[in-house]
């Protein structure tokens, strides 16, 4: 908490702005459907309602509030982003630092195999496998995390091919310190800052990720995400020679853009912050 | 039986007072032939004196002597004082210890002289007076100081009067208590000469005790080393001098100027044991000493020849021994010999120098040694037990390593009793408690603050000096039996580098343990060195006594080094 006070105050205004932001974002997804007066499933009103009083952003097609929407889309956003940085970084964190400290075989192994996932363009594979698992938050995750593990696993591995060398990890082997000691007193320490801007970033391809296949129509049809509202917008026909677009299609992308750019800040700042050199 | 001799058959001394018993002496054997030098060393307290006078059967009530004293044939304890007296300073003489009581101060020194005399040879004055003369002739004394009083006679003089008292009957055994102590430079010399000179021209039997070895070795054949009234080595006095085998020999040796001229003193840390118990006098002195030491005392043995030594575990153990280690690496498919065929042996309590220039293949020596890195050949042995990789570095009274860069050899993200404390954990050594003592115990001893908010600190907030105390806390805390020290005040100002040495050596002296010293300064390795092995390119081209190699080298490159660095 102290930490997070020193970071805050050490940040530029732009990141203090955007802290605020990822705050609201919170607050938002968390109580927001507690806070609107409309349910985000059922038509509330008549359809194409424009922004007034009684709905903050109007209503879709269907007559559902579109406020609601964002507040319940919030959620699912948030929620994939932040599980699918967590599940990638920590796995690729431990990936790596298996491949750093053994090296030999496994290492080579797994290396291979991350240039293998970082030279695929990943959106294409992500459909692909989206539409083999089927849609779903929790596959949405896995997939996710499959391929963004390599950014972490690689840094984790690089730092610690060099911490092992260091005199005081070498003692502490001659002490008998095994991985696992080495893991969480040594190495991890090292590790953690870089990883957490690493992480910072993840939370964003996850958002955006899951707004890309959720906008192409490979989410979950039933749950209301940003990516969700854009693709249901998009594909009314002739939504452009309407005024509808004013506040159907502009406010999940507001929401989606707002969110990545203020978490981008964050991770400017924090890279700043944590000393980071990536 | 030759004329002369003096022989001792388990001579035991104890001084009865109604309070106490103090064994002075306990079973002292040896054999003096006629025309021997034999020198008896050791610190005070240790039995010289009381040897010396028991065998011109001196001692007084108090003392109980067992065992037997023989004068050629004649056992010295079985005859009466009558008889005793026919051959005591007329056959055996002593020189007593100088000082100024010893003379009597209302007598001039004619009058002393001439009271020997006449009190063993009934001759007639003018005889007394020639032979008066005769003997201040002999010892180098101006005859006009025969009408002086003793008090107004140097202490240089007055070592004369003393011997020429003692050589007044042509003694054919002279006992010489001290004969330089307190003396200057000029006039210890001259008093050596001089003993020296008598010794040759009369051919009597000489007994020297003293605790200076120089003197010792100017004036002996033979030497025995006594502790606590127990000979602990005996042996020629070349070989007990230059190749001590007893720890306590090897104290005494480091704590004399004269033998140990470059390096720091250090005497043999003091703690007091009480006299007669059972086991090993020296024991708690000893940087060497093993349980078996508090049960059995241990006998004089044969370790070489005509050199033998009292000590459980045959004297001087080696602690750890390289034989001929070799390590290659490769850059770029290129062969490098980082070490060929090195042998290193580092042996109990003493501090090894391995010198070399930057690049010589120390830091891999050193590696080796402890376990970090493996070696292609030879084989590491510690304690008599062949090491495979971290297992003497994983145990209390192991081999610990203390690093160059005192920055990267404690991870700074730990508070310096998490650093500290990291060995003792990961070997599952000791409860919180205990730990945090020995922690608190260690920091004292390394002379930092040892209150919770120091050792609560992080690493990175110390400076370089401080962390390299506590990268040396961290391997003292594993009371380590053998500490590697790779360049460790390489990184370090002037001052701190003292300071850290100072406390490394202090350290060493009052605990014991054996250090191996990696350095390319010279001036440094002749500070604290006992014996240097100088290392280049992974070959070991010299080693011997620090004396030895800084004053003689003999190959070419470390006469090179040694002019390089102006020494």
């Amino acid at each position: 908490m102290k930490n997070f006070l020193l970071f805050y105050k050490s940040s530029s205004i732009s990141g203090k702005i955007s802290m605020l932001m990822i705050a609201l974002v919170f607050f938002v997804a968390v109580f927001g459907t507690a806070f609107s007066r409309h349910s985000a499933f059922v038509p509330s009103d008549s359809a194409f309602v424009p922004p007034n009083t009684e709905h903050l952003l109007g209503t879709d097609d269907l007559g559902i509030d579109l406020w609601a929407q964002i507040c319940e889309g919030a959620k699912l956003s948030l929620t994939i982003g932040i599980f699918s940085a967590l599940l990638s970084g920590i796995a690729g964190s431990f990936i790596g630092i298996i491949c750093g400290y053994y090296g030999g075989f496994f290492d080579k192994f797994v290396m291979r195999v991350s240039d293998i996932l970082i030279a695929i363009p990943s959106l294409p594979l992500m459909i692909v496998m989206g539409v083999f698992f089927g849609a779903g938050i929790q596959n949405i995750i896995f997939v996710l995390a499959v391929f963004s593990w390599t950014g972490p696993a690689r840094i984790a591995r690089s730092k610690v091919i060099s911490l092992k060398t260091e005199k005081h990890v070498l003692v502490a082997e001659s002490y008998g310190a095994g991985i696992f000691y080495l893991t969480f007193r040594h190495f991890l320490p090292e590790i953690f800052p870089v990883v957490m801007v690493s992480f910072i970033r993840l939370v964003n391809r996850g958002i955006v990720s899951e707004a890309s296949l959720s906008f192409l129509g490979l989410g979950d049809p039933t749950a209301k995400s940003w990516g969700l509202i854009l693709n249901h917008a998009i594909s009314f026909k002739g939504i452009y020679f309407t005024d509808f677009w004013k506040w159907w299609l502009v406010s999940p992308f507001a929401a989606i853009t707002l969110t990545v750019l203020a978490i981008s800040f964050i991770a400017r700042d924090a890279e700043k912050f944590l000393d980071v050199k990536l | 039986m030759n004329k002369g001799a003096i022989t001792l058959q388990d001579v035991s001394v104890t001084y009865r007072t109604p309070v106490c018993e103090t064994n002075a002496v306990s079973g002292m054997s040896f054999t003096l032939e006629q025309g021997g030098r034999l020198g008896i060393i050791g610190e005070s307290g240790s039995g010289k004196t009381t040897t010396s006078l028991a065998i011109m059967g001196l001692l007084g009530k108090y003392a109980d002597v067992s065992g037997q004293i023989f004068y050629n044939d004649i056992d010295i304890q079985a005859i009466t004082d009558a008889r005793r007296d026919d051959f005591r300073w007329k056959k055996i003489a002593i020189v007593f210890q100088n000082s100024l009581d010893i003379l009597n101060p209302v007598l001039t020194v004619r009058e002393q002289i001439i009271e020997c005399i006449d009190r063993h040879m009934h001759f007639s004055k003018d005889k007394a007076a020639a032979r008066m003369a005769e003997l201040l002739n002999e010892v180098g004394l101006d005859p006009k100081w025969a009408e002086s009083y003793p008090n107004q006679l140097s202490g240089g003089m007055r070592q004369r009067v003393l011997i020429a008292m003692a050589l007044s009957c042509d003694p054919e055994v002279l006992i010489v208590d001290e004969p330089t102590t307190a003396l200057d430079a000029i006039a210890k010399s001259e008093i050596i000469g001089l003993i020296d000179r008598l010794q040759k021209e009369k051919n009597f039997s000489l007994i020297v005790s003293s605790h200076e070895m120089s003197t010792i070795q100017k004036l002996t054949d033979q030497t025995m080393v006594m502790y606590l009234g127990n000979v602990v080595e005996y042996g020629k006095t070349e070989d007990v001098i230059f190749s001590p085998t007893h720890p306590y020999t090897r104290g005494l040796i480091n704590s004399s100027t004269q033998i140990n001229s470059f390096r720091d003193l250090w005497g043999i840390p003091q703690e007091d044991v009480p006299y007669n118990s059972i086991g090993c006098p020296f024991r708690s002195r000893c940087s060497q000493c093993i349980d078996m030491c508090a049960k059995v005392k241990p006998q004089l043995k044969e370790c070489g020849e005509c050199h033998a030594v009292a000590c459980n575990r045959g004297g001087v153990v080696k602690v750890m021994e390289g034989c001929g280690i070799s390590k290659d690496f490769y850059v770029k498919g290129r062969k490098v010999a980082a070490c060929r065929n090195v042998d290193i042996c580092i042996r109990s309590g003493e501090v090894v120098a391995l010198i070399g220039e930057s690049g010589s293949g120390k830091t891999t020596l050193a590696n080796i040694l402890c376990g970090m890195l493996e070696k292609d050949g030879g084989e590491v042995v510690y304690e008599g037990e062949k090491l495979r990789g971290f297992a003497a570095t994983r145990r209390q009274g192991g081999v610990q390593i203390t690093f160059q860069d005192s920055f990267s050899s404690i991870n700074e993200h730990f508070t310096i009793f998490q650093a500290i404390e990291e060995p003792l954990k990961l070997l599952k050594i000791g409860t919180p408690e205990e730990r945090l003592e020995m922690v608190t115990q260690v920091l004292r001893d390394v002379q930092l603050p040892s209150d919770e908010c120091f050792y609560l600190k992080k690493c990175f907030m110390l400076s370089g000096g401080q962390r390299q105390r506590v990268a040396i806390a961290r391997s003292l805390v594993m009371k380590p039996k053998l500490l590697i020290a790779d360049e460790i005040s390489s990184m370090l100002d002037p001052s701190t580098q003292a300071n850290i040495l100072r406390l490394l050596k202090g350290l060493q002296n009052s605990k014991g343990f054996s250090m191996l010293y990696i350095t390319h300064d010279l001036s440094l390795a002749r500070k604290i060195a006992d014996r240097v092995y100088i290392m280049k390119n992974g070959e070991i081209i010299e080693e011997g006594s620090a004396l030895s190699v800084f004053q003689h080298p003999n190959s070419e490159y470390t006469k090179r080094l040694l002019m390089c660095a102006d020494l």
